[in-house]
């Protein structure tokens, strides 16, 4: 009891004790806020990716692509765990405006319909969100053919990072030019025309969220794309997207995607264009997405390995203070030791409050991480509207808003680690103390 | 001697310290035997060793060589948690510069021991009990009044019978007191002695260390420490 007592007491009265507490909520509050934002970006952007790729990818790097593609697709969709699928090409084309200048783009050929099965490609359009069978048919020329642009290809941002929408697109055409390859991986029409060209009108934007994604990419209408960049009898594809049915499990679904593409490949293994199929891998939108999320994660790991140098400090710290006030105290040790008091019991003293150091602190810096997480998109407004300064830039980030939401199960993991900090921070004092002999500390210490 | 059972006994007890490269030999085969209920007076010169017997008398350090018994209980042959509980029950200990707790209010400092030996339930159960007599404590050394007075805010006089009433609280058999007066002026010194004349005609056994033959012979018995060894 008389533990408890005094951590009240010298919690309450000893004003290093105060800077013990503030120091382990500050370090609190740092990792609570930097990992709540970070932890949502990474999130976001993983999201987003797996909103863009759908849940697994059946498709080869190669720009030739592969054939029989629609027995493929009918045989996945007779798989149990299998929601949805899209076929999709992929290719690189110029994308000339009708008023001059080229810039190169990713061109994807889909079947809007399908692909927003599988996808939020349907969600990222702004004017045919609600009919994605209209994505590729202009308003202004509806017997035109339509392209959907990436929105950093079709709008400019303002000031503060926000497109500007018009009540309909505006009237604009492009030429995209491609170089079609055939079955062998040669170019179609090699020694005369070399290149395909094609106009399309500006249709709708597509604003997936990925910076990479709506700076460069262009989607047109799977036949066009086919015949834009491929040539030969049989038609083919670069990727077949996947969606899953609810509940079934990603890695389980890959797997058996697996099991049928290796039965369909072997079955195609001497039909003509056969080899095509070689190329061709199956992978999770996590392993097709790899490049680009893996930088993220490693930010993340990177931001984590300085946490627990913060998490260092905060031990040093605290062994700092408590080694002071274990030195201030040595009286009453003594003092407690003489009364009956065992090692343990003044080891469990000065443990218990490193403990309640750790807990106030923890309790302080949360509850500080998370009112200003509360209120840390208003304040980027304010810092902007006041300095014009931006903490995130949305052409980098490509993010709404700063993340804030605060997981429980993070919050937890880190007032136990600032615990455990403490308690670590305060054992070799706490066992220096636990240690001291009576008769040392009493005498000839004046009261 | 002889009418009353002795209680506390030391027998050849040795004890040095290393200081530096060298050791000090501090006690040289100390005897000695305390009646119960005696009141006796350790006198010697600085650094005779007074204290340190009296800290090994307490349980509070170990001797080289020799024993201290206590009710016939030899301390060395304790277990520490043993020993803690002795140090707990049976005995209470003044210090020269009281030694308070400066977080606790001088009526936590005196109930202190009671609150050492009891975790949290144990001490809801009795804290009552324990209060009840701290407060009564108080009241006989004269300190109704400052219970909730820190003990900063006390002269040393005060101090010093706050840590009688601590020593006393657990009812102790012995009282081990190290230059009760020693920082104190003599007036305020002869009304802690007076305090603890009225605990020795109560029946406390005390044994007090001094330097200060005025003091030593307000006890019933005087024992010199010379060179480490008990010279009458």
């Amino acid at each position: 009891m008389y533990k408890l007592k005094l951590i009240i007491r010298y919690l309450v009265r000893r004003r290093i004790t105060h800077f013990a507490v503030l120091t382990v909520a500050l370090c609190v509050f740092i990792v609570v806020v930097v990992m709540t934002v970070m932890n949502g970006l990474v999130e976001e952007f993983k999201q987003k990716n797996h909103d863009f790729v759908g849940d697994c990818v059946v498709g080869t790097k190669s720009l030739v692509g592969f054939p029989y593609y629609e027995e493929l697709m009918q045989a996945l969709e007779a798989t149990a765990c299998v929601e949805a699928v899209s076929p999709v090409v992929k290719n690189y084309a110029l994308l000339r405006p009708q008023y001059g200048g080229d810039r190169y783009v990713e061109l994807l050929g889909i079947d809007p319909v399908r692909h927003s099965r599988v996808t939020n490609f349907a969600q990222t359009l702004y004017y045919r969100a609600a009919d994605p069978a209209k994505a590729f048919v202009p308003v202004y020329e509806p017997n035109a053919l339509g392209c959907v642009l990436g929105i950093d290809l079709a709008l400019w941002r303002d000031a503060r990072s926000e497109y500007t929408f018009d009540a309909t697109p505006q009237r604009a055409a492009f030429s995209l030019t491609c170089f079609p390859l055939n079955a062998r991986g040669a170019p179609a029409m090699a020694g005369t025309t070399v290149v395909s060209s094609q106009q399309f009108y500006y249709s709708d934007n597509s604003h997936s969220g990925i910076a990479r994604v709506d700076d460069s990419t262009v989607y047109i209408p799977l036949d066009q794309a086919q015949s834009l960049c491929m040539a030969g009898e049989r038609k083919r594809i670069t990727a077949v997207h996947i969606r899953f049915r609810a509940g079934a499990e990603l890695y389980g679904g890959c797997e058996q995607v697996r099991r049928l593409w290796s039965q369909f490949r072997q079955a195609r293994a001497d039909a003509p264009d056969g080899r095509l199929l070689d190329t061709v891998t199956v992978e999770s939108w996590k392993e097709h997405r790899r490049a680009y999320i893996a930088p993220m994660e490693k930010e993340e790991t990177l931001m984590s390995v300085m946490f627990s140098l913060v998490g260092i400090t905060t031990v040093f710290i605290v062994f700092v203070v408590f080694y002071v006030i274990v030195s201030h105290k040595t009286k009453d040790i003594g003092v407690l030791k003489s009364v009956g008091a065992s090692s343990a019991s003044v080891m469990g003293l000065f443990s218990g409050f490193a403990f309640v150091v750790g807990l106030l602190g923890s309790v302080a810096g949360i509850a500080a991480g998370w009112l200003f997480l509360a209120y840390i998109n208003r304040i980027e407004d304010w810092l902007y509207s006041r300095f014009g300064f931006q903490l995130w830039d949305r052409t980098i980030y490509a993010i709404g808003e700063i993340p804030h939401e605060v997981e429980f199960h993070v919050l937890a993991v880190i007032a136990f680690c600032a615990i455990v900090a403490c308690l670590i921070g305060a054992l070799v004092p706490a066992w220096g103390a636990a240690r001291l002999r009576p008769v040392e500390t009493l005498h000839g210490s004046r009261s | 001697m002889g009418e009353r059972p002795v209680i506390l006994k030391a027998e050849r007890l040795h004890k040095s310290y290393r200081m530096g490269a060298t050791r000090v030999s501090v006690l040289k085969g100390v005897d000695l035997a305390v009646e119960q209920g005696q009141f006796v007076a350790v006198i010697g010169a600085s650094g005779s060793g007074k204290s340190t017997l009296l800290h090994l008398l307490g349980g509070l350090d170990r001797p080289n060589e020799g024993t201290v018994s206590f009710d016939g209980q030899d301390l060395n042959r304790m277990r520490s948690w043993e020993l803690n509980r002795f140090r707990n029950e049976m005995v209470g200990f003044v210090f020269q510069f009281y030694h308070l707790l400066d977080e606790l209010d001088v009526l936590e400092n005196v109930f202190l021991p009671t609150m050492v030996s009891r975790g949290i339930v144990g001490w809801l159960a009795t804290r009552k009990a324990a209060r009840e007599r701290a407060l009564k404590l108080l009241e006989q050394l004269g300190l109704q009044d400052r219970a909730r007075h820190k003990p900063y805010q006390l002269s040393g006089g005060e101090r010093q019978r706050v840590a009688i009433g601590r020593a006393l609280m657990n009812e102790p058999r012995l009282l081990l007191a190290d230059e009760p007066t020693g920082n104190l002026d003599s007036t305020t010194g002869n009304g802690i002695l007076k305090v603890l004349e009225r605990l020795h005609q109560a029946g406390q056994t005390i044994v007090m260390v001094t330097h200060d033959e005025r003091v030593a012979r307000r006890a019933q018995r005087v024992i010199t420490l010379a060179d480490g060894k008990v010279k009458t």
